[in-house]
């Protein structure tokens, strides 16, 4: 039930006052700053985080295709949207494609979304009705199997192949990100509060007493299973437009990990969890832990250890760490609430009275 | 009017026979009681009704319409130990567990399983998501808000029934055992059953919790128009509060009757010698 005086609406102000911070450091720092870079991709990654939190952390299901649903959304919007100027260019092994129409960029994103929940509805309804460990072996076969396919030279006409897809359109500033992956995630936090989300998580809890309160299980874990990868979808799509250009190579399964980990630290079953852990492990890996990569001398010595590569030692190592030391990760299975803040800030004071 | 028949059930587990060729019949508006010694079937027996065993021969009828019908096919038709082995054979029906709670039968469990991480209010909150008219899309987008007020409204309602109103907000593993088993029937009260299935109900209650117990299921009884069917092992309360009673031993009815008769029935207390009653 919902406490009164709760303060929680105070995180509304606070989350607009994130967004017109991010507005500023773009117009000090500039669009190429790494500050922004990064701030765009762990936009991006957060949704993606969120995706996979409400399958792995509210639902209980362990799936393994995250990849493979971004890439399906990532190719529909590029292919969809590179203008009919440029495909000759682009599709140059392939007489210029062989699709002869573009979409608004905000309708391909959409409609990447809906393609990766039409690939996870397919593949559900077969392995949601087994036991639920076959839904992990199931999706990471289907994320290796489209990336496979996306690089067939029989699909190049659509995909170009294993050739890059560029020239479609990209956003201008780091609002469009944080606003597409903010809405996304306010509806997936709606869905998990809604009357569908608490099945989700009774799902999870207990899938026999689940069940036996009349939630079928079935058309539950499908419907959580699609809802997720129409967003890894979107992610897919947006993550296109953060790179500018586009090869299937990238969407490896270790990227699925990097997602996995995402959630991981941020606390399976918390969305602020998966948030905070995105823009952390983007900022570590991309930014603060770049001068490991680095031969630098002091004094004229040469530092030891430091050389390119480096920098992912000490990542594995702090992942490992955090993992072995906070293995309910940084939230645990709750929420950022005031509340809890300024309970904890009062106590702290009563005790050094 | 029988609201549940149970129908020359067996269940067999590998070579093991949990039920054996068992009938019973449960009219409506009755408390029946299923007793036995430990690991008798009893379980199994629920579970074969609730659609979490597909029993191996026999069948279910709920209102007269079957829930649960099957004969042993494949290898079981070779290992299979009980009779009536062809009585049902052109005829299969398994529904899920959640379409026979949809139907009116809800449970509890004698190992509780309540949801771990919500509190007492959100785990009754589960029983009413069965009757929403929501689609996903008006639950997230809050078109449904009316019915979303209803259900917790329901909710709220069955937590006072079961006198736990004031610990709503608590987290429902964190409550102590009796209330917990509480908790339980709140939730499956939820679901809006005709039928209630109480699986040791009484286990883990003190004395006194278990006495209220029983005046507490007369009354929500007559409160919702139940049919109850229950597990126990605390003879006083089946006793006290049962209009007939099942004893089944190794899978088999060893006796049926009212009370009074079930007292003396030699054949339940040879059951029950050296069973030490809890
Ligand atoms: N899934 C299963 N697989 C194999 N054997 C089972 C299974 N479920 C129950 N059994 C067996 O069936 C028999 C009856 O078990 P059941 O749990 O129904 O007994 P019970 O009458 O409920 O006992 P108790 O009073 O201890 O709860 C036991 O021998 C048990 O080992
Ligand atoms: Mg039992």
């Amino acid at each position: 039930m919902a406490k009164k005086n709760s303060k929680n609406w105070l995180l509304i102000p606070i989350i607009a006052l994130i967004y017109l911070l991010v507005f500023v450091a773009e117009k000090v720092a500039g669009t190429s700053s790494m500050l922004v870079t990064v701030l765009e991709k762990g936009a991006i990654y957060a949704l993606i985080a969120v995706s996979l939190n409400l399958l792995n952390g509210f639902t209980g299901l362990f799936s393994l295709g995250q990849a493979g649903f971004m890439l399906v959304g990532a190719y529909t919007y590029a292919v969809l949207t590179i203008p009919m100027a440029k495909r000759a260019a682009v599709y140059q092994y392939y007489n210029g494609g062989c699709i002869t129409f573009t979409v608004p960029f905000i309708i391909a994103i959409i409609l990447g979304g809906l393609l990766a929940a039409a690939f996870a509805a397919l593949i559900g309804f077969p392995v949601l009705r087994l036991k639920s460990d076959y839904l992990a072996i199931a999706t990471l076969g289907f994320a290796e199997i489209a990336r496979a396919l996306v690089q067939f030279d029989g699909l190049g006409p659509i995909t170009n192949g294993s050739n890059l897809l560029k020239t479609y359109p990209t956003y201008k500033t780091v609002m469009f990100p944080f606003c597409a992956a903010g809405i996304c995630i306010a509806i997936i936090l709606l869905l998990i509060h809604s009357t569908y989300g608490r099945a989700f998580k009774a799902i999870r809890d207990d899938e026999i007493a689940a069940e036996a309160m009349g939630i079928n299980l079935f058309r539950h874990k499908e419907l959580s299973f699609v809802i997720s990868s129409f967003f890894a979808g979107v992610g897919g799509a947006l993550l296109a437009m953060y790179q500018g250009t586009l090869q299937a190579n990238a969407f490896k399964s270790s990227m699925t990990y990097e997602i996995l980990l995402i959630v991981v630290i941020g606390g399976m079953g918390s969305v602020s969890g998966s948030v905070i852990a995105s823009f952390l492990f983007i900022a570590c890996s991309e930014w603060w832990l770049r001068f490991l990569d680095a031969e630098q001398f002091i004094w004229g010595i040469k530092v030891p250890l430091l050389r390119s590569g480096f920098r992912m030692v000490v990542f594995a190592v702090v992942i490992m760490l955090i993992v072995l030391f906070y293995s309910r990760g940084i939230m645990g299975d709750r929420e950022i609430s005031i509340d809890r803040i300024i309970k904890k800030f009062s106590k702290k004071k009563g005790a050094t009275k | 009017m029988s609201v549940l028949r149970v129908e020359n059930i067996t269940m067999q587990f590998g070579g093991v026979v949990a039920i054996n060729n068992l009938s019973m019949e449960i009219n409506k508006g009755e408390i029946v009681a299923l007793i036995g010694p430990n690991g008798a079937g009893k379980t199994t027996a629920f579970n074969c009704i609730t659609g979490v065993y597909e029993p191996t021969n026999g069948a279910d009828y709920f209102n007269d319409s079957p829930i649960a019908i099957n004969h042993p096919t494949g290898k079981m038709a070779k290992t299979y130990a009980g009779i009536n082995a062809d009585q049902y054979v052109g005829k299969h029906l398994h529904m899920t567990p959640d379409k026979i709670t949809k139907l009116g039968i809800a449970r509890t469990f004698q190992n509780i399983r309540l949801f771990k991480s919500m509190t007492a209010f959100e785990n009754v909150l589960i029983g009413t998501h069965l009757r929403r008219t929501s689609n996903p899309f008006s639950a997230t987008f809050r078109l449904n808000m009316r019915e979303e007020k209803k259900l917790r409204a329901h909710a709220m309602d069955m937590l006072e029934v079961v006198g736990l109103a004031d610990l709503a907000d608590e987290k429902a593993t964190s409550l102590p055992y009796g209330k917990q088993r509480r908790l339980e029937i709140a939730r499956a009260l939820a679901t809006d059953p005709k039928l209630l299935l109480l699986d040791e109900p009484a286990a883990g209650m003190n004395p006194q919790e278990t006495d209220d117990l029983g005046v507490f299921i007369r009354d929500i009884k007559d409160r919702f128009d139940l049919t109850v069917f229950l597990i126990e092992h605390h003879m006083n309360l089946v006793m006290d509060i049962s209009d007939r009673i099942y004893v089944i031993d190794f899978g088999k009815q060893i006796a049926e009757g009212v009370p009074a008769e079930i007292r003396d029935n030699p054949a339940v207390i040879a059951a029950y010698l050296g069973v030490d009653e809890e």
